[in-house]
């Protein structure tokens, strides 16, 4: 019931993402055809406008176009990039590879890093140096994204001179040259995006550990004698693990973000830089297919996660679904229903 | 304790940012758009910060940035609470299928990664101060919306409110007198935590090139300073370092006062227990 329900939510965020595509262009101030064909328009003639405006459908009703463009969409249309002329598919598929490259292992460090850190600081708790570790998580998570990428850039690159600063710009086309090369290439985006998104994981694991060290069974384990980091790593970080594994998930939506900003810095040939690329040649048809792109990758990250808690968390797996025990699932039933 | 070292740090920080903002045009030495000097000149004589890639003062832009910032930051997150606020309160209060409804659009509203969905929506609207505002409010309203709607949903159900309806009290009166009392100081956290969120949001956009071309804001500053790739030159020092540690620090402020308005507001949670604002 739970499971089904949330397959319904995600398939409704996909349509709102597919129908504010659809709507922007014809609600936006101007031609919505220069959203297709872009500043080209004014040097059409009449009778050319005409054939262009036939050929794209914007003379039909709009709850025909809305239909042409749904079925477009389930086939794998999402125009032509108005800069290159080539198939928005093809474009995001090329640059979808680079993206993935990027974001998993960021996601894995900034996981494993968050997670280690934050449970020691909850062991850790109430002892001298909280308040300022508290401060500079905040400062931390304050900084924008792009700017430590810069910053990066900067002392590494630029004061330091160890690594080419734009390495992904020159990339060998083959050999084991090329495989070094990309590796290098990833050194500075997944460092700055671990560096934007360590706070957040610390935080999420120091609040699940802190809950989980005052459960009954920690204190059981105190008392039979077992060593304190036993205790901690052992015992109560398997439990504490399960928020910071829904978090991991739905932190995707960040990273996506993040990657924009990153990808647009490091000149990284994926989604992201992509992204500002389209904005920066204001190549409507890219901007909404890697937009739609994204919010794909968002959703089905929330839907794995919600697929493979059960087999995380027993408890979830003996519930039967819809009943109170729904509940344990730490995101509250709000946001899993 | 800790909540009023964190306010008090947080406060401090902001009324500095404040009184910069507000003073700007009177302590900067230049038109922060004019272009006063030769293009690329380090710090000295008469330019605290040296010029950027035109000739503009940094420093002068970095003071009228503290302006941009704030006032983009504080007008997107009131814009947020009164959507977040309306629509919380009338899920909670209606419920039955508008409650659904309007929750299920919150659900929507916090899947979509923030970032590209206001990068989409200020392409298509044009540039300009007033679409960053409306655009980054209609991306932040959704957790306020959620929040509010908990608390309301909380509170009928309490037995003093369940006894005044016994008595004959009306839904306006319950409104007025139990739910809003105790809604309403929820929403200083939430407007402190839009802030924050609205201001690194607000810089993300015009790092991209979507701010307001005719606003010099921290983000536009860093985005000229990025196409020009000043971190690779000593520019980093003066031209990159200064904007981006204004929007942490002012990011910041307002992240303190928020951690401890919540410590406040919702003193079963210990505190430290909840995320900082988010940046999704």
């Amino acid at each position: 019931m739970r499971r089904g329900r949330s397959v319904a939510q995600y398939a409704v965020v996909l349509w709102v993402a597919v129908t504010l595509n659809f709507a922007l262009p014809r609600l936006a101030p101007g031609d919505p055809l220069e959203f297709v064909i872009g500043a080209e328009l004014g040097a059409l003639t009449p009778g050319q406008r005409e054939r262009v405006v036939r050929e794209v459908g914007l003379d039909r009703p709009v709850p025909e176009q809305y239909a042409r463009y749904l079925a477009g969409i389930t086939r794998g249309h999402l125009g032509r990039s108005i800069r290159s002329g080539r198939p928005v598919a093809d474009v995001l598929g090329e640059r979808l590879r680079w993206t993935a490259l990027l974001a998993i292992p960021a996601l894995l460090i900034t996981t494993v890093l968050g997670t280690a850190v934050g449970a020691w600081a909850a062991w850790r708790r109430g002892r001298a140096g909280d308040l300022p570790l508290l401060t500079g998580i905040l400062l931390l998570d304050s900084l924008p994204v792009f700017w430590i990428a810069m910053l990066l850039l900067a002392a590494f690159a630029g004061q330091l001179g160890w690594l080419p600063p734009f390495a992904a710009l020159a990339l060998p086309s083959s050999g084991a040259s090329r495989g070094w090369a990309v590796a290098t290439a990833l050194v500075f985006p997944v460092a700055a995006l671990v560096i934007a998104g360590f706070g957040h994981t610390f935080l999420v694991a120091r609040a699940a550990m802190l809950t989980t060290l005052g459960e009954d069974y920690v204190r059981t384990a105190h008392a039979k004698g077992l060593r304190p980091a036993a205790v901690v790593f052992r015992h109560a970080l398997r439990n504490a693990l399960l928020p910071v594994y829904t978090h991991a998930a739905l932190s995707l939506g960040a990273l996506a973000s993040g990657a924009v900003v990153v990808e647009t810095v490091f000149a990284y040939p994926g989604v992201g830089r992509l992204i500002f690329d389209a904005v920066a040649a204001r190549d409507y048809p890219v901007l909404q297919g890697a937009f739609l792109l994204v919010v794909v990758g968002v959703v089905a990250a929330n839907w794995l996660t919600d697929v493979t808690y059960p087999l995380l968390d027993p408890r979830v797996r003996a519930a039967t679904p819809g009943t109170s025990r729904a509940g344990a699932h730490p995101r509250g039933p709000a946001v899993a229903a | 304790m800790r909540a009023t070292r964190l306010l008090g740090g947080g406060a401090a920080l902001l009324a500095v940012l404040i009184v910069l903002a507000v003073a700007g045009p009177a302590l900067a030495p230049y038109d922060p758009a004019s272009q006063v000097s030769p293009p690329f000149s380090p710090p000295g004589a008469g330019h605290v910060l040296g010029t950027d890639d035109v000739g503009h003062d940094i420093l002068s832009q970095l003071l009228a940035g503290a302006r941009a910032s704030l006032l983009v930051g504080t007008m997107a997150a009131t814009t947020a609470m009164l959507v977040g606020v309306t629509v919380g309160l009338t899920a909670g209060l209606s419920g039955g299928a508008a409650d659904f409804v309007l929750m299920r659009l919150v659900d929507v509203m916090l899947t979509l990664p923030f970032l590209p969905l206001a990068i989409v929506v200020s392409v298509f609207a044009g540039p300009g101060i007033g679409t960053e505002i409306a655009v980054i409010g209609l991306v932040l309203w959704a957790r306020t919306a959620r929040v509010l709607r908990a608390q309301v949903l909380a509170i009928r159900g309490q037995e003093y409110v369940v006894g005044a309806r016994a008595i004959g009290a009306g839904t306006p009166r319950v409104l007025a007198r139990h739910v809003l009392p105790s809604a309403l100081p929820l929403v200083v956290p939430e407007l402190v935590r839009a802030a924050s969120a609205a201001i690194l949001l607000e810089s993300s956009l015009s790092f991209l090139g979507l701010g307001d071309p005719t606003v010099a804001s921290w983000g536009t500053m860093l985005f000229y300073a990025n196409a020009r790739s000043a971190f690779l030159t000593d520019a980093w020092v003066w031209w990159v370092l200064p904007p981006g540690l204004c929007i942490g620090l002012t990011v910041l402020a307002f992240a303190l006062i928020g951690f401890a308005a919540e410590e406040r507001a919702w003193p079963q949670r210990g505190g430290w227990v909840r995320t900082p604002a988010s940046r999704r």
